[in-house]
């Protein structure tokens, strides 16, 4: 176990590792990027353009250049946007991941409760009409593109009926939950809707397929010879295996979208949240600042991993001799 | 995105010191209401619409808060209201705005039989929002640090004081004791150039050249905000969220015209919506302004329904298609002009958003600009103003030139407006015979991307926007062979039009600007004809500009060089 | 999107045979077993009929465009003109009243011979893009999940089968595709490309090329198939037939292909609808990204793009192509649902798209 363990967490830092170093080449590889005359502004003469390469330490070779990002990020911590100078990129998405927390774990929340309820009962109306109609709509709240949902309920909360019923909806943005949680809360309401409509379905269906096969299962046919009805045995006996690989599930995606999945949601919804910012600096060609994010969401996604990885060697022994 | 105003590279402009060069007279047959507030701020400063919080949108921050390093229409607008030079624009509405009137100097500087000497008598009292006194140390030490930190107009506007060339070399071992003289005992700064300037004091009322403590960090100040002396200062910047503007206590109003006293206690400026929640935002009072130009879909709701809290204002300010005359297809003169034939200038207006706010244009000077004169050589049916494309003939154009089905790739910002023109000209392009992609990029590498040869941009979409009042800005920055650097980012001449003849002419009218005016002006009608008759761009369409305000907002006002004058607002 | 990745690589997908005998009828092999099970199926027969019908109407776009509405939906039509109620109107109105400012493209008429759909900001038919662009997304969305699919049975496959240091290197391989921003790469790439193309050997992608987004998709979503598909090899791999073919010699390649593989495609094929979907959304996010599918050709994804800008006056624009992609998506998930359950009624495939 332990030996997984360890073989887990070193492979885990070989993927960032490598992220990493992807991350930077394909920086420098982009052309219409060189930091040194957005820095200098428009019009600039050679020799500024020289002295904001020196500053910059843009000259030195590629591998030196990567070698000193590495350490301001890790080690020294004062790495620098190249587009906001002076704002450390630490700091930027540290600030930045409460309001990414707040977004997804909402969210989870109402996903997770949407799609058991609609999950459960989906396998246990399985043959009349509820059935299909949840799955159905699970289905259709996963074909939606996110961004065009959230356009969407702008249109309608923020523009088209914000004057009759949807007054009370708070113009768009974020309130730290230590100001105030009510306003916090009304201001992330629609954003928690759009993101776990398309979650929802997806439970729930993963969870409707997991019933209908426990279902068929032994130890439920037993409960059934011994005469326990069938709502009992789906709610306490089968529900509580087929939760197992939802929450697995769960684990991923919820490492994802800390990571900044969730970017066109924040994006749409004027959230000041990781993905947000790590659009904006790639739309900026940001190198620190996209580091920073890229690091930040691929330790969270490997973290995930290993963790979901580490729970089913806990329940299933097979996989660690894998 | 605004593109940010430029500024000339020419040496010598034909603008005298005081001249209104005003004579920049908002133009033409536009139809649409213009509040540019042409009376001057008013006399007396409104006590009973002080107070209250302005809260102004934009889609994203603009880089650093250093007076110095900034170089974005976004913060100049801001820095109006915070730092001050020796000289400074009016801050008015209207003609007047094009005025240079003394700020921290107390009059307009004694300047040297020959040119090359201003000496300016600091004002006394004025403090730094720390406490602090503006003294002549801080003077010179600003301009020192124009150097120490790079500025981007370092090497092009203050080039011409006395040591600045040794500075731009080796910043370290900058030494400006001659260039800029400060005698802290009789109050005076003395600054000494290396040649005459008429537009040097111009170049002094630009935000990089105000005047900062001696003691501020040699390297650019990224989010740490420089004390000021305006009437407001920073409270706090975080790029990701909001810049936070408040009243500088040690602020008193020494001159109405150069630093007025501001109506709102705090100025807010908040970052990260879409543009378009921006709109709606404005719409249900919840933000003040937005700087971002409003998507096309909603200036028809706006125009109509919150017409009263539309402001719409002429600029001298050009969009043009620019094209690369060193490389295939449009090193062949013909296939530029079929270009200009072709285009439908109607088109790109409409898409701008109508023809309230732009104009077609066939000429490099803009209407109303000094030596403009109304000439279009690429009309349907001839004529002095457009009228209509002529796509039959750059048809054959095309042919003639023998690069028809060739691949042509036309590099555009990635915003709404700039994306959709790209995509007519796309259209166009396929229609008279080439193989046309279109590449959008992001709106914050486009400018640079375009500019360095070694991209190999064929075509371009871009704008070009006057900044001070200068008549050699147009042709002169844009189309000489001085402003073409190969393989830099910064090669303003995109086009890489390069004409020994025509710059000869331009010399010729720099000279002349000198001394007579009138003489100048007509010398550059001239060479704005001879460079349309090479086409090297093809200019589209003059824009107006519109500013949202909402509906609590009052005192609009409109300066043509800094645009709609931030500090006074009144919300209450 | 769902990351469902089977994290310990043991998927247990008995590939059981509970199927009602009276489908199976005698002697049917397990494929028209499965067919016919699916015949069965009344939402997934419903939606084959939807998906049908949808690739019918998109195939048959050049047909709508010259016979029908007679318009071209890949030229700007600015300066355009058209008839509205008997009215000339030009497509691009400018506004009447007030400041006069904007222009607003007409809306939907109801004609299908003139504007339909009305126009988007480029005077284009809305219409006749949709159908055009439907071809596009399909074809992206379908071509990307089977190069998906493919590349991440051969990946999964050998990565189960051999074990190992193979295994490890492809599982971590596989792990820094997954972990790697969909969004930076395709950015990144798609700046990277934009002048020049893409040189693979004697193989030139231009800037435009479809197979660009094909690519940059195929490959992003390859751990997602890749994973359980290794999980059900290295289950099968302990099994008996399995060591039975490997202890009478047979070369490992054999044993993949004869052994491995058919019990494998299943799972696979389970896969392909619903990868369709997934990438058929994918790829509309990166048109919001501007990358892939370039002016002036249509895709779904970019004619949402498009319409985001008139959502406020015109928002017809932006709701066909969404809803085409809700249904075309919802179509393809529910017939992906009938799939799996045809193949493998208690399969315990985990999870789905």
């Amino acid at each position: 176990m332990i030996g997984f363990a360890a073989r887990r967490a070193a492979s885990a830092v070989f993927v960032l590792f490598a992220i990493s170093v992807l991350v930077f080449l394909i920086f420098f590889a982009t052309p219409g990027v060189d930091p040194a005359a957005r820095i200098a502004g428009r019009n600039a003469s050679p020799e500024t353009l020289a002295q904001v390469r020196a500053q910059f330490g843009l000259d030195e070779p590629l591998p030196v250049r990567y070698a000193l990002m590495m350490k301001s990020l890790f080690w020294t911590q004062d790495l620098t946007s190249y587009v906001n100078r002076g704002t450390e990129v630490i700091p930027q998405v540290l600030q930045a991941v409460p309001v990414t927390l707040s977004l997804v774990l909402g969210a989870a929340v109402l996903w997770m409760v949407l799609g058991i309820v609609m999950g459960t009962l989906a396998a246990a109306w399985r043959g009349t009409a509820v059935d299909p109609v949840i799955v159905l709509l699970g289905v259709v709240g996963v074909s939606m593109p996110v961004y065009w949902l959230g356009e969407v309920v702008n249109l309608i909360t923020q523009s088209r009926l914000h004057d009759s019923v949807f007054s009370w909806v708070p113009p768009l943005g974020y309130v730290p939950i230590t100001e105030s949680v009510g306003q916090w809360a009304l201001h992330l309401l629609f954003p928690w809707l759009t993101l776990s409509v398309l979650y929802a379905g997806i439970y729930a269906r993963v969870l409707r397929a997991e019933l209908l096969g426990a279902m068929g299962e032994d130890y439920v046919r037993t409960a059934r010879a011994k005469g326990v009805s069938e709502r009992r045995i789906l709610v306490k006996h089968a529900l509580r295996c087929s939760l197992i690989p939802v929450v697995s599930l769960f684990g991923l995606d919820l490492g994802a979208l800390v990571g900044g999945a969730a970017l066109l949601t924040e994006v749409v919804f004027g959230l000041p949240g990781v993905g947000r910012l790590t659009f904006n600096a790639l739309q900026n060609v940001d190198l620190p600042v996209i580091m920073g994010c890229v690091m930040y969401a691929a330790f969270f996604v490997v973290l995930a991993n290993a963790l979901v990885d580490l729970v089913y060697a806990v329940l299933d022994p097979r996989v660690r001799h894998a | 995105m605004r593109p940010r105003l430029l500024l000339s590279t020419a040496v010598v402009a034909a603008v005298a010191l005081t001249a209104a060069c005003g004579s920049s007279s908002s133009s033409s047959s536009s139809s649409s209401e213009s509040s540019s507030g042409s009376a001057a701020v008013s006399t007396e400063y409104q006590e009973e619409h002080a107070g209250g919080t302005l809260r102004l949108t934009a889609h994203a921050a603009a880089g650093s808060i250093d007076p110095k390093v900034n170089y974005t229409l976004q913060y100049w607008q801001l820095f109006q209201a915070m730092y001050d030079g020796l000289l400074a624009f009016k801050k008015v509405g209207g003609e007047e705005s094009f005025e240079v009137v003394p700020d921290l100097a107390e009059a307009m500087p004694e300047v040297s039989a020959d040119g090359t000497s201003y000496t300016f008598t600091l004002r006394d009292g004025i403090k730094f929002s720390t406490g602090a006194d503006v003294t002549t140390a801080d003077v010179a030490a600003s301009f020192k640090r124009i150097f120490l930190v790079s500025t981007p107009t370092a090497g092009t506007f203050y080039n011409g004081i006395v040591g600045a060339e040794g500075c731009l070399a080796d910043p370290a071992t900058c030494d400006l004791s001659a260039g800029v003289v400060a005698d802290e005992a009789a109050g005076t700064v003395t600054i000494n150039l290396v040649a005459p300037d008429p537009e040097f004091p111009y170049k002094l009322a630009v935000p990089h050249a105000v005047i900062v403590p001696a003691d501020s960090p040699p390297t650019d100040a990224g989010d740490q905000a420089l004390p000021t002396t305006g009437p407001y200062m920073v409270e706090s910047y975080d790029p990701n969220t909001k810049l936070r503007l408040v009243r500088n206590p040690h602020f008193t109003e020494w001159s109405r015209e150069a630093q007025p006293q501001g109506y709102p206690d705090v100025i807010e400026e908040t970052f990260g919506l879409t543009v378009e929640a921006e709109v709606t935002a404005v719409q249900n009072g919840d933000a003040d302004w937005l700087f971002d130009p409003p998507p096309a879909d909603r200036l028809a709701e706006i125009g109509t329904e919150y017409a009263d809290q539309v402001h719409v204002n002429d600029l001298t300010a050009m969009w043009y298609l620019a094209m690369n005359t060193n490389i295939a297809p449009f090193d062949d003169v013909k296939a530029r002009q079929a270009i200009n034939w072709a285009v439908d200038r109607a088109a790109a207006v409409q898409l701008y958003g109508g023809d309230n706010l732009a104009a077609p244009v066939c000429t490099f000077l803009p209407p109303g600009f000094p030596g403009h004169e109304d000439d279009c050589q690429y009309t349907a049916g001839g004529g002095d103003t457009w009228t209509g494309p002529d796509v039959e003939k750059a048809k054959q154009l095309v042919q003639e030139s023998g690069t028809a089905g060739q691949e042509v790739g036309i590099v555009t910002s990635d915003d709404e407006v700039n994306q959709a023109i790209g995509e007519y000209v796309q259209s166009m392009l396929t229609e008279i015979g080439y193989k046309a992609t279109l590449k959008p990029i992001s709106s914050n590498i486009q400018f640079t991307y375009i500019q360095n040869t070694d991209n190999d941009v064929q075509l371009s979409l871009t704008s070009w926007y006057q900044d001070y009042p200068a008549a050699s800005n147009f042709l002169n920055v844009l189309a000489s062979c001085a402003s073409f650097h190969p393989g830099s980012d910064s090669s303003i001449n995109i086009a890489g039009f390069c004409d020994p003849e025509i710059d000869a002419q331009m010399q010729q009218a720099l000279v002349t600007g000198q001394t007579d005016t009138g003489a100048a002006d007509a010398l550059w009608t001239q060479i704005d004809q001879a460079v349309m008759a090479e086409a090297p761009i093809a200019p589209l369409f003059t824009p107006k500009i519109v500013d949202f305000t909402s509906e609590r907002v009052g005192n609009y006002q409109f300066s043509k060089q800094f645009y709609m004058l931030v500090s006074q607002l009144w919300v209450q | 999107m769902s990351s469902v990745l089977d994290a310990a690589g043991s998927a247990s997908a008995p590939v059981a045979d509970a199927v009602d005998p009276a489908v199976r009828g005698a002697g049917a092999g397990p494929w028209r077993t499965a067919l016919r099970q699916l015949a069965r199926n009344r939402s997934a027969m419903a939606s084959l009929a939807v998906l049908v019908l949808v690739v019918a109407a998109c195939v048959l776009a050049p047909l709508y465009a010259s016979a029908v509405a007679h318009t071209d939906p890949f030229t700007s039509n600015v300066s355009g003109t058209t008839v509205v109620d008997g009215q000339p109107t030009p497509l691009l109105a400018p506004t009447e009243g007030g400041l006069g400012l904007g222009v607003t493209p007409i809306g939907p008429t109801w004609d299908p011979t003139r504007y339909f759909l009305g126009v988007d900001n480029q005077g284009r038919d809305v219409m006749a893009r949709l159908l055009y662009g439907g071809r596009t997304s399909l074809l992206i969305g379908a071509s990307s999940a089977l190069l998906c699919c493919l590349v991440a049975t051969a990946v999964g496959v050998v990565a189960g089968y051999f074990g190992g240091i193979v295994d490890a290197v492809l599982a971590r391989l596989l792990d820094v595709v997954w972990a790697f921003p969909v969004y930076l790469l395709a950015i990144c790439l798609s700046v990277v490309l934009l002048t020049s193309g893409l040189d693979v050997g004697p193989v030139h992608i231009g800037a435009g090329s479809l197979w660009l987004p094909v690519l940059i998709i195929a490959v992003v979503y390859v751990p997602y198939v890749a994973r359980p598909v290794r999980g059900q090899v290295m289950a099968l791999r302990e099994k008996e037939f399995l060591q039975a073919s490997i202890g009478i010699g047979a070369s490992d390649l054999r044993v993949m292909r004869r052994e491995v593989l058919p019990n494998v495609v299943p799972t696979v094929v389970v896969f392909l609808p619903l990868m369709t979907a997934l990438n058929m959304l994918t790829e509309s996010a990166l048109s919001f990204l501007s990358i892939g599918v370039q002016a002036p050709d249509a895709s779904w994804g970019t004619i949402i793009n498009d319409g985001l800008g008139l959502l406020y006056t015109r928002p017809a624009v932006t709701l066909a192509p969404g809803i085409a992609i809700v249904v075309t998506a919802a179509a393809l998930n529910l017939l992906g649902d009938g799939v799996r359950d045809a193949l493998d009624p208690r399969a315990r495939l985990r999870g789905t798209a």
